[in-house]
């Protein structure tokens, strides 16, 4: 079981929201800015325009960040409400701090394997921008990673760098996120798999990601974890999100 | 059509609109009317809902092959997918080794592996040896303006182009490889190993003469029918010129021996408004191969790659019941694809694949 992120949020002053992530040595920030203007061009009358950028470790983006952006942007725009905030624009920003050694291989790391990896952390990053913006949302998201080797035995769920390293070459790779109500929200499956496989994947990820009794207490998911007992990634997010209330209530609370 | 009207004209003094401008000025209900109201109007074929372009729900567009239609190409092809046609040439280069930076080898040119699991997607990758590209003409979609820098659309569709050709592992490394074996003659090693001179890399530039949807299907199955048409001449690395010669007479020129056969089906789930709280039935449409105006309406898009050439070899596999090798999903934009449904998707791309199979074999 892989270790959880770890997040900080609202780390830049300038922007209105933003999280500093790290996960299995990637490191992402992320910014919001919004709900602001918008060019007449990309003006909805009836939602919020959705833009991303994707800002890789090295480099200026390439096709490859485009398609991030794109699988971004579609993803976010079910996850927003962006019918509450018409003709605006919510702006997301998403830089690329560092990588895994193992994937830093210089400028040929384009990989498309590498690029899968990456994009669970791509929206936690943003997801997480976006609640520290405080812009309304509709649900929430977890996403992970499912790897099945090559001699099929084990699948490895959320893997290090490392861990696809040695176990090279992958017969198949899965991202998967699950809103808030444990919904498929996105997938990106490639290599050689069958349905039934695919399938046990899923219910894999599902676990890891939004396993647990969907109770609506608030503080009580962080002191379960002091025993080491595996949490699951919506549990995470409920923490993350309880902390950020409880620092906003301080001047409540403090008497 | 008759659906669409029929409700305005309960009410005399109500707007009338023809067709294309209710289209153009609610595209969302107007989608959304056909999908529903068919069920009571067509008594005779209540069970499928149709589409505003006459389809049911799952019915794909049937699809025009032509290859071989670009005369300084290596190999091409014209695929049409309705309103979406796309030319696909494929044209082969050569890398000389030493111009490979870093001198990276990739020592593995024993003896002709045949060997079905050789892995040489990073062989082809770190070098590019497969260079897709995509361009869309002036005038194929009112969004693209031309005289711009390629559009995020065209980015984007490029890379999942490239992905899908290097993660199928189609085309082998093996046929792109110029080797040459020293000549053993008066030398006293009888079997020096054979050295990799160049690499054939392949330009696969795909032009977009119209899109009406479905685009990345159109495109790959153009890159599908353009690489399988591709001959490459013979190759060879002269001793004497130290270049690298090709053969000019066509009969030494070979085909590309292609792994397996994916074929891309997309989808796109239309999501119905129930704004008065009294809609009866499923509000939720699955559209097999959309057309530009269902995309523009549908937020939520799934494509499945399948390859069902390996049926007999795979059926042991587990999991592949009905023989279908899934190579590639991508799902994106909604909640509505579960995992249920994703098992039906596969299963009516693998049909898909049947149909695309045999347009392809009626080329050759």
């Amino acid at each position: 079981m892989a270790p959880l992120p770890t997040a900080d949020l609202t780390t830049l002053h300038r922007a209105d929201g933003s999280a500093t992530y790290t996960h299995l040595s990637h490191t992402i920030i992320g910014s919001v800015n919004g709900p602001i203007e918008v060019q007449r061009r990309d003006e909805l009358p009836s939602s919020a325009t959705l833009e991303v950028n994707i800002r890789p470790a090295g480099g200026v983006g390439t096709p490859r960040e485009r398609h991030l952006e794109t699988l971004v942007h579609d993803t976010l725009r079910s996850v927003v409400l962006v019918e509450k905030i018409p003709r605006t624009l919510v702006q997301v920003t998403l830089q690329v701090r560092s990588l895994p050694e193992e994937e830093s291989g210089g400028a040929d790391s384009s990989t498309t394997a590498s690029s899968l990896t990456l994009l669970p952390h791509l929206l936690h990053t943003s997801l997480l921008a976006l609640l520290s913006a405080s812009i309304p949302l509709r649900t929430t998201l977890t996403s992970t990673v499912v790897a099945i080797p090559r001699d099929g035995q084990g699948m490895l769920v959320s893997p290090t760098a490392n861990e696809l390293l040695r176990r090279r070459p992958m017969r198949s790779i899965h991202v998967f996120a699950f809103d808030g109500e444990g919904k498929l929200l996105l997938n990106e499956s490639e290599g050689e798999f069958g349905v039934e496989e695919w399938d046990e994947a899923c219910e894999m990820a599902e676990e890891v990601c939004c396993k647990g009794d969907g109770g609506v207490g608030l503080g009580e998911g962080m002191d379960v974890d002091g025993e080491g007992q595996a949490q699951s990634l919506e549990a995470w997010l409920r923490g993350v999100v309880g902390r950020k209330v409880e620092v906003e209530q301080r001047w409540r609370v403090a008497t | 059509m008759a659906a669409t009207t029929s409700a305005a004209q309960q009410h005399p003094p109500a707007l009338t609109f023809p067709r294309p401008i209710f289209a153009a000025l609610s595209p969302h209900p107007f989608l959304q009317a056909h999908l529903s109201s068919t069920a009571n109007d067509r008594n005779n074929s209540s069970k499928a809902p149709f589409r505003a372009n006459g389809r049911t729900p799952t019915e794909f567009r049937s699809p025009g092959i032509n290859t071989g239609s670009l005369t300084h190409c290596n190999g091409s092809a014209v695929v049409r997918l309705g309103n979406t046609a796309v030319v696909c040439g494929v044209r082969a280069e050569i890398l000389k080794e030493e111009d490979i930076p870093g001198g990276r080898t990739f020592a593995s040119t024993e003896e002709e592996d045949e060997n079905e699991d050789e892995d040489d997607t990073e062989e082809l990758s770190t070098l590019r040896l497969l260079v897709p590209n995509v361009e869309l003409s002036t005038g194929s979609t009112p969004q693209h303006i031309p005289g711009n820098a390629p559009s995020t659309f065209a980015q984007t569709l490029v890379t999942r182009l490239r992905n899908t050709l290097l993660s199928t592992r189609l085309v082998r490394a093996s046929d792109l490889r110029i080797a040459y074996t020293p000549s053993s003659a008066g030398s006293d090693s009888e079997s020096e190993p054979p050295q990799v001179k160049a690499y054939w890399v392949l330009y696969i530039d795909t032009l977009f003469i119209s899109i009406d949807g479905s685009a990345f299907d159109a495109a790959f199955l153009a890159i599908l029918a353009a690489l399988r048409n591709t001959r490459i001449p013979r190759a060879y690395y002269d001793e004497e010129f130290e270049a690298v010669l090709c053969d000019d007479d066509p009969k030494s020129a070979r085909v590309l021996r292609l792994r397996g056969l994916p074929v891309p089906s997309t989808f796109a789930v239309f999501e119905g408004r129930d704004e008065d709280g009294d809609a009866e039935g499923k509000l939720e449409w699955i559209l097999s191969d959309p057309d530009a105006f269902e995309e523009s309406v549908c937020k939520e898009s799934v494509c499945v790659v399948v390859d069902c050439s390996a049926a007999g070899a795979s059926a042991s596999r587990k999991g592949s019941t009905d023989g279908a090798v899934v190579r590639k999903i991508e799902k994106s934009g909604g909640t509505v694809v579960g995992r249920e449904d994703m098992k039906v998707l596969v299963g009516r791309s693998a049909e898909r694949w049947g149909v695309w199979h045999k347009a392809l074999k009626e080329q050759i």
